[in-house]
């Protein structure tokens, strides 16, 4: 095995950056895709349903992978409250790739369970480390002009009072 | 970096389907290593080009590399090589792509420097296309501003 | 079953933040090297050659493409394998099934990562649904900050139960030659004193990028009594998937369902009649990218019961010279060559079960060992290495 050389002097080691932007395209699918139309149209959240377990998918997709069945069209209106169950935020801003910088993303993530009993990851409104400790009820808030991004259509979180 | 997101949604007209155009950047480069810096340095430095000898398989790799393919010894007999040589085979791109040196149509030739048992991959310039042939002597030339990288050599020209 | 596989060679690099001396072939071929000269095998001795790493973390496409000639697979068949965090492990089981199948009667399996030339959390970010866009720009660490905070709520485990398992890592790596992180803790404050990196992680909770690579030498049954006295036996490799995005955006991460680890575990155990894994087995190499989720990966692989990972850990039963020892190596929160850190799970495994882990050697025998890998969507492969079959 090998173990590190101590050099006497630091011989020079080239490095050449190789990285550029890269463009891509990406298509949600007719599944995800119904999932946007209702985002962007109805400000509504959508999924299908397996029509053997009975069991929500979601994301909506074409296959339930406990059952190995097609889905199909058996769509079923989400409610877009839910409970936070996780969260988390970032102090060490990351390199995000989508913009090309270094970020530290203002808003919280949280892990949301909704009413229908899917799970879901989004933003927190709520910025405060101390008043996140309480966040429990929370409601979707949606943009004004949504883009058909599907749960991009939606701002954040915001906390309810129930 | 300014944002990238220049991004934008196409929806399909007879489908619920979105397409989404987007871009990624993630930083990325490529360390040449003790071997490879060496090799880059002494075009740099020095406009010379050098090769790895394997004494065992009688063979000197150009760019220099650590390793012999035929037989795993680790090589570290470095050897000037010519920087002239003989082309071995070529072809012009025409079209512009996102990562070309230069403007297109570029030639892009193997070139089996003398002195040397393997083809350098680069550009040949300064000859028409409906001239060349395979077996033609090139020189390299070097770029006068040189930075450490294989684009040191500015491109093969005819002798 | 198909034929008996061994682990005869093991090889790995010493790992940094950054390797400038070396390209990413030259620094793979060293581990191939190193596996070489442990097997006492020649180049020419090995049959076939395979692969693994994440390329977008390192930026350079076909990495498999540049180093034939490094890591003796000039001219050899072979293939290279991708599949998240478990990559390494996978490599492992697909040499185990071609020489199982009778193919190959040897065969290389390199897993590794050259951190210091891309950005691995920035490419895991890049890899979700682009729709979800900056929504989860965390990359992984976020995912296991948000499940630190479910083990905590769900086990009563305290942040200094992590910082134990913090302590008891830095403990194996110092006394491990080919570890990265070598810090010399001496308290749980001190790791309680590093700063926030993502909430509820801090700095030292997080597994680091490193630079290396792990390569081992498999071999049929009549081949390995040939070339070692100390051949260790691959007894079972078990992959578990799991819904896609599961770990990730959409699962339930709360722990009330089914989880792939539970799933291996109970699949590899139940193959192989371990009925009391704390017994049956000696000791572990898990994948624990944080120090809290090896807390919840010992409930998931039944080393406890559920919610009561973290009493391991306060009694010491996981410690070097505990009763079921966990880690030895430092683990990944102390060196973490994404692609080759699940091939050194089971390296490290292997060493235990040898003898020749040297100073991070556990004190109890090792007759039996499990290695384990967690990957993108939830996936796991559990390597189970026995002395004698």
């Amino acid at each position: 095995m090998t173990t590190e050389k101590t050099a006497e002097k630091k011989p020079e080691y080239l490095k050449v950056e190789i990285a550029r932007p890269r463009s891509y395209k990406w298509s949600s699918g007719k599944y995800l895709g119904k999932l946007y139309k209702e985002a962007l149209e109805k400000k509504k959240l959508v999924t299908n349903r397996c029509p053997k377990c009975k069991q929500l998918m979601w994301p909506p997709m074409a296959v339930c992978g406990r059952c190995n069945v097609a889905t199909g069209e058996d769509w079923v209106e989400m409610s877009d409250t839910g409970t936070v169950v996780q969260y988390t935020y970032l102090v060490f801003p990351l390199w995000d790739p989508h913009y090309g910088d270094r970020l530290a993303n203002p808003y919280p993530t949280a892990t949301i369970k909704l009413d229908n009993g899917v799970f879901l990851v989004h933003f927190l409104e709520e910025k405060d480390p101390e008043k996140l400790k309480k966040v429990k009820r929370v409601q979707a808030v949606w943009k004004e002009e949504g883009r058909g991004r599907g749960l991009a259509d939606i701002l954040c979180f915001r906390t309810i009072e129930e | 970096m300014a944002e990238l997101t220049a991004d934008r949604v196409e929806r399909l007209k007879d489908a619920d389907v979105f397409i989404y155009h987007g871009k990624i950047y993630i930083p990325a480069s490529y360390t040449a290593g003790a071997v490879g810096s060496r090799f880059l340095i002494e075009m740099r430095d020095n406009k010379k080009i050098m090769g790895t000898r394997c004494v065992a398989c009688d063979l000197v790799y150009v760019p220099a590399r650590s390793v012999c393919k035929h037989c795993f010894a680790q090589l570290d007999k470095w050897v000037e090589v010519s920087d002239r040589g003989t082309l071995q085979t070529y072809t012009v791109a025409g079209q512009a792509n996102g990562v070309q040196p230069v403007d297109p149509p570029i030639i892009y030739g193997v070139v089996l420097l003398d002195g040397a048992s393997t083809g350098l991959v680069h550009m040949i310039s300064g000859v028409d296309f409906e001239k060349l042939a395979v077996g033609m002597r090139v020189k390299a030339v070097f770029a006068e501003k040189r930075v450490g990288s294989i684009l040191d050599i500015k491109y093969f020209a005819p002798l | 079953m198909g034929n008996r596989v061994a682990i005869v060679g093991i090889g790995q690099t010493y790992h940094k933040s950054a390797r400038k001396d070396v390209n990413q072939q030259e620094m793979v071929g060293e581990a191939v090297r190193a596996a070489l000269a442990d097997a006492q095998m020649k180049a020419k001795d090995v049959e076939a050659v395979f692969t693994s790493n994440m390329e977008t973390f390192e930026g350079l496409f076909l990495p498999d493409h540049l180093m034939a000639d490094e890591i003796a697979a000039y001219m050899k068949p072979g293939l290279k394998v991708a599949t998240g965090g478990t990559s390494g492990a996978s490599v492992v089981e697909e040499g185990f099934h071609f020489v199982a199948s009778g193919l190959f009667d040897t065969a290389l399996v390199i897993g590794f990562e050259k951190q210091d030339t891309g950005d691995t959390t920035a490419a895991i970010t890049a890899a979700v649904t682009p729709v979800w866009g900056k929504g989860v720009a965390t990359g992984a660490i976020g995912e296991f900050a948000k499940q630190a905070l479910t083990y905590m709520e769900r086990s009563g485990a305290k942040e200094e139960h992590a910082a134990m398992v913090r302590l008891k890592a830095d403990k194996g790596a110092c006394r491990n030659p080919y570890a990265h992180l070598k810090l010399g803790l001496k308290s749980i404050k001190e790791v309680l004193d590093s700063g926030y990196l993502v909430w509820p992680l801090r700095l030292l909770d997080f597994c680091p990028q490193s630079c290396g690579a792990c390569a081992l030498i498999l071999a049929s049954e009549s081949r390995a009594k040939k070339i070692t006295k100390k051949p260790v036996w691959i007894a079972d490799v078990v992959t578990v998937h799991q819904e896609p995005f599961r770990a990730g955006s959409f699962g339930d991460p709360t722990g009330t369902e089914e989880y792939s680890q539970d799933i291996a575990a109970e699949r590899l155990y139940k193959r192989n009649g371990i009925t009391n894994p704390m017994k049956d087995i000696c000791m572990a190499e898990i994948y624990e990218p944080s120090n809290w989720e090896e807390m919840s990966h010992y409930e998931h692989y039944h080393f406890c019961e559920k919610g009561e990972g973290w009493k391991l850990v306060e009694k010491g039963i996981t410690e070097m010279e505990g009763a079921f020892p966990v880690n030895p190596s430092g683990g990944v929160i102390a060196t973490n060559p994404i692609g080759g850190t699940p091939t050194i799970r089971v390296a490290e495994a292997a060493l235990q079960v040898r003898g020749d882990a040297g100073e991070h050697q556990v004190t109890r025998d090792v007759h039996t060992a499990v290695a384990t890998a967690l990957g993108g969507p939830n996936w796991t492969v559990m390597t189970l290495l026995r002395r004698s079959l």
